[in-house]
C-alpha cells in the first residue's frame, strides 16, 4: 500500500552501537501527518533507543531524523519540544512530588519566555500566564477525567491514571507529532481498550499525528493506521495492520521459528 | 491551608517579628538581627536543595563574595552601600553560576565534593589573610558603617533590625513566589524527572545555572548584610565548618518550606547563646545540631519546621477544604522533598 500524505517524521538509516552491541542497524521509518503509526519487535528489538533517538536523549552514529523538514542532527530534546514534537514514557517519568495539576502546566510553562525575575515580583503578567496555565491544565484534566484528582500528587495516583496523567503532559503543549512509548505497559485488558478508545479521541481533538511503540497487539492493530516491525534492531517489515497480523517474518519474529 | 488561616498566621508573625524586639536588650537584638541574615543562607538552600534538589557546602563562600565586596568598597573605597551591596550580591551570583557549570552533570556525593572543595579553595587561598592583605592593604582597616535607608541612619540596633526584617521578608516573599509560580514548578519537576523536563521544553543547563545563580545571589546579599552588621569583615567568619553548619541545620528544619529560613537563622544564633546562658559552653552547638540531624532524619525526615506545618495544617482544617483525599498518605506527604542533604546517590 503507498502512502502519499506528506510525511510529518522522516527516519533515515539510523544506525546505534553500545560498545560491541548493535541495538539500532540502518533502520528507517516514515510517519505521514495524521495518521497513528505503530512501531513493534521482541523485547530488545531496540524499539525505546528507535524512539531515544527521535526524541533527541540519544544521538545516533549514522543516520538522519527529519521533522516537518527540519533536520534534528543534534538539537537537545528542549528545542525539539518547542518544534512539536512531544513524548511520553515507558517507565512514566512523571513528576512525582508534583500534583497532577502541576505536572501539566509545568508543561506550558516550559514554553513561555517568562523568567525568574517576573516570578519572583509576581508581575501582572506572571499572574495572567499563572492563570491561562491553570486554566489549560484543568480543561485537559476534564478531558482525560482526572478533575477530581487535580491536587494529588502524581506519585500517589494509581499506574493507569498515571499513564493519563503522562500523556496530558504530553499533549499540553499542543505537539504535532507525539511519540508513546508503550503506553499499554502495565494496564489490564479493559484499561488497554479504554487507552485505545482515549488515543483515538486524542488524534481527533487535537490534531496529532503518532507514532506508537508497544508490545500490545490488541491496541496496536486497534488504533494504528500503519505498522513497523523491528527485529534485532533492523525493519523486518511494514504494512497497514491486516498486512502485518498475516505477515509470516512477523509471527516467527513474535513466536519463533518452531511454531511457524 | 486555608487562606484565612494563613492569613491570620502571617499576622501574629508579622507582631510579633516587628515587636517582640522592641523590647529586648540591645544585645538581644543584635542577635536576632544576625539571626535574620542567617536566615537569608538557609533561605538560599530552600531554593537550592528543597526546589532543585542540588546540594552545596559553600554557601558562606558565596556570601564571603557579598561581604568582601561590600567590606572592601564601603570601606576602603569609601563607595556608597547601595553601590557596593548589588555589586556584591551580582558578584556571588556569578561565582554561584560558575560552581553551577560543573555542577550540571553532578548530584549527590560528586556535588557534595565539588562544592566542599569550592568551600576549601576559598578558605585557603581566596579568603587566606595574605591574599586579601596584597589588595586590601590590611583586614582591620575594613570597618564598614551603617547605610540610611531612605533618608532614615540605620544606627541603632532596631532600626537596622527592621531594615534587616523587611529585606529578609522580601526575600522570603519572593521565594514563596518562585515555589508557587512557574520557577518552583520548573525547578521541582527537574528535581524529580530530568529527562522528561527536557522533552517538554525545559531548558536544564539555563534553570539549573538560575538556580545555582539566585541561591549564591541570595548568599551574597546575606553576606553584604553580615559586614554591615558587623561593622567589619574578617576572614575567619566564612569558612567550610560554617557552610556545613547552615547545610545541617537548614536540613533540619526542611529545606522544603520557605517557614524553615527563618526558624533555621533563629536557631543559628539563639543555640549557643541558650546554651551559654544555662552554662554550657557554646562549643556543644555543633554537637547538639548534629544529634538533631539524626533525629530528625529518623523522627520528620522532611524537617522539623515542615513537619509542624503540616500538623498545624491539619489542625487548621485543611484537611476538610480539600476533595475527598483518597488516604491520610495523600494528605500527609504534600510537602516532601525526595531529595535530602547528602543523601541522594
Amino acid at each position: 500500500m503507498t502512502r502519499t500524505k506528506a510525511s510529518l517524521l522522516e527516519v533515515e538509516h539510523i544506525t546505534v552501537r553500545f560498545g560491541g552491541v548493535t541495538a539500532l542497524d540502518d533502520a528507517s521509518l516514515r510517519v505521514n501527518s495524521g495518521e497513528i503509526v505503530g512501531l513493534i519487535g521482541p523485547n530488545g528489538a531496540g524499539k525505546t533507543t528507535f524512539f531515544n533517538c527521535v526524541s533527541g536523549v540519544l544521538k545516533p552514529d549514522v543516520g538522519r531524523v527529519t521533522f516537518d523538514s527540519h533536520e534534528l542532527g543534534e538539537l537537545p530534546p528542549h528545542r525539539r519540544s518547542r518544534l512539536g514534537l512531544a513524548r511520553t514514557f515507558q517507565n512514566l517519568q512523571l513528576f512525582s512530588g508534583l500534583t497532577a495539576l502541576e505536572n501539566l502546566m509545568v508543561a506550558v510553562d516550559a514554553h513561555s519566555q517568562r523568567g525568574m525575575l517576573a516570578d519572583a515580583f509576581r508581575t501582572p503578567l506572571a499572574r495572567l500566564e499563572e492563570r491561562k496555565a491553570e486554566e489549560r491544565a484543568r480543561a485537559l484534566l476534564h478531558f482525560l477525567h482526572l478533575s477530581d484528582r487535580a491536587d494529588t500528587l502524581a506519585g500517589d495516583l494509581p499506574v493507569g491514571l498515571q499513564r493519563r496523567l503522562d500523556l496530558g503532559r504530553a499533549l499540553i503543549g499542543r505537539p504535532r507529532l507525539l511519540l508513546l512509548d508503550e503506553p499499554a505497559a502495565g494496564l489490564d485488558t479493559r484499561e488497554t481498550a479504554e487507552l485505545a478508545d482515549l488515543l483515538l479521541r486524542v488524534r481527533d481533538r487535537f490534531n496529532v499525528t503518532m507514532l506508537l511503540v508497544d508490545h500490545d497487539m490488541a491496541l496496536v492493530m486497534r488504533v494504528c493506521d500503519h505498522i513497523y516491525v523491528l527485529d534485532f534492531g533492523k525493519m523486518l517489515t511494514q504494512g497497514p495492520p491486516a498486512e502485518i497480523r498475516q505477515n509470516e517474518t512477523v509471527i516467527r519474529a513474535y513466536l519463533g521459528e518452531a511454531v511457524v | 491551608m486555608s487562606t484565612k488561616a494563613r492569613r491570620i498566621t502571617l499576622l501574629v508573625v508579622a507582631v510579633v517579628a516587628v515587636g517582640w524586639p522592641a523590647m529586648l536588650s540591645d544585645f538581644s537584638r543584635s542577635l536576632a538581627t544576625d539571626g535574620l541574615i542567617f536566615g537569608l543562607i538557609v533561605l538560599s538552600l530552600v531554593l537550592l536543595t528543597g526546589f532543585v534538589g542540588q546540594i552545596s557546602f559553600c554557601q558562606y563562600s558565596f556570601a564571603a563574595v557579598g561581604a568582601f565586596t561590600v567590606g572592601s568598597l564601603v570601606a576602603a573605597h569609601h563607595w556608597s552601600f547601595w553601590l557596593a551591596m548589588p555589586l556584591g550580591v551580582f558578584g556571588a551570583a556569578l561565582v554561584g553560576a560558575l560552581v553551577g557549570i560543573p555542577a550540571l552533570r553532578l548530584s549527590g556525593l560528586f556535588l557534595t565534593i565539588l562544592t566542599v572543595a569550592v568551600a576549601l579553595f576559598f578558605d585557603r587561598f581566596v579568603l587566606a589573610p595574605g591574599t586579601w592583605n596584597s589588595f586590601s592593604g590590611g583586614l582591620s582597616s575594613w570597618v564598614v558603617g551603617r547605610p540610611s535607608f531612605l533618608g532614615i541612619h540605620l544606627d541603632t540596633s532596631y532600626r537596622f533590625y527592621l531594615f534587616v526584617l523587611g529585606v529578609f521578608s522580601l526575600c522570603s516573599l519572593g521565594v514563596w513566589n518562585f515555589r508557587r509560580g512557574k520557577t518552583g514548578r520548573v525547578l521541582r519537576a527537574i528535581r524529580d524527572a530530568e529527562i522528561a523536563a527536557s522533552t517538554l521544553g525545559i531548558n536544564l543547563t539555563a534553570w539549573k545555572l538560575a538556580a545555582f545563580a539566585a541561591s549564591a545571589g541570595l548568599a551574597g546579599l546575606a553576606g553584604a548584610l553580615l559586614a554591615v552588621s558587623i561593622g567589619s569583615v574578617s576572614t575567619g567568619g566564612y569558612d567550610l565548618i560554617h557552610s556545613l553548619g547552615v547545610a545541617a541545620v537548614a536540613t533540619v528544619m526542611g529545606v522544603g518550606s520557605v517557614a524553615s529560613a527563618a526558624a533555621g537563622g533563629l536557631f543559628l544564633v539563639w543555640g549557643p547563646e541558650i546554651l551559654r546562658h544555662i552554662g554550657v559552653s557554646s562549643q556543644w552547638f555543633n554537637l547538639i545540631t548534629g544529634g538533631l540531624l539524626i533525629v530528625q532524619l529518623i523522627v520528620t525526615p522532611d524537617g522539623m519546621v515542615t513537619d509542624f506545618q503540616r500538623k498545624l495544617k491539619h489542625l487548621l482544617g485543611h484537611r476538610a477544604a480539600r476533595q475527598a483525599p483518597a488516604s491520610a498518605a495523600e494528605v500527609d506527604v504534600r510537602e516532601r522533598v525526595p531529595v535530602r542533604t547528602g543523601a541522594r546517590s
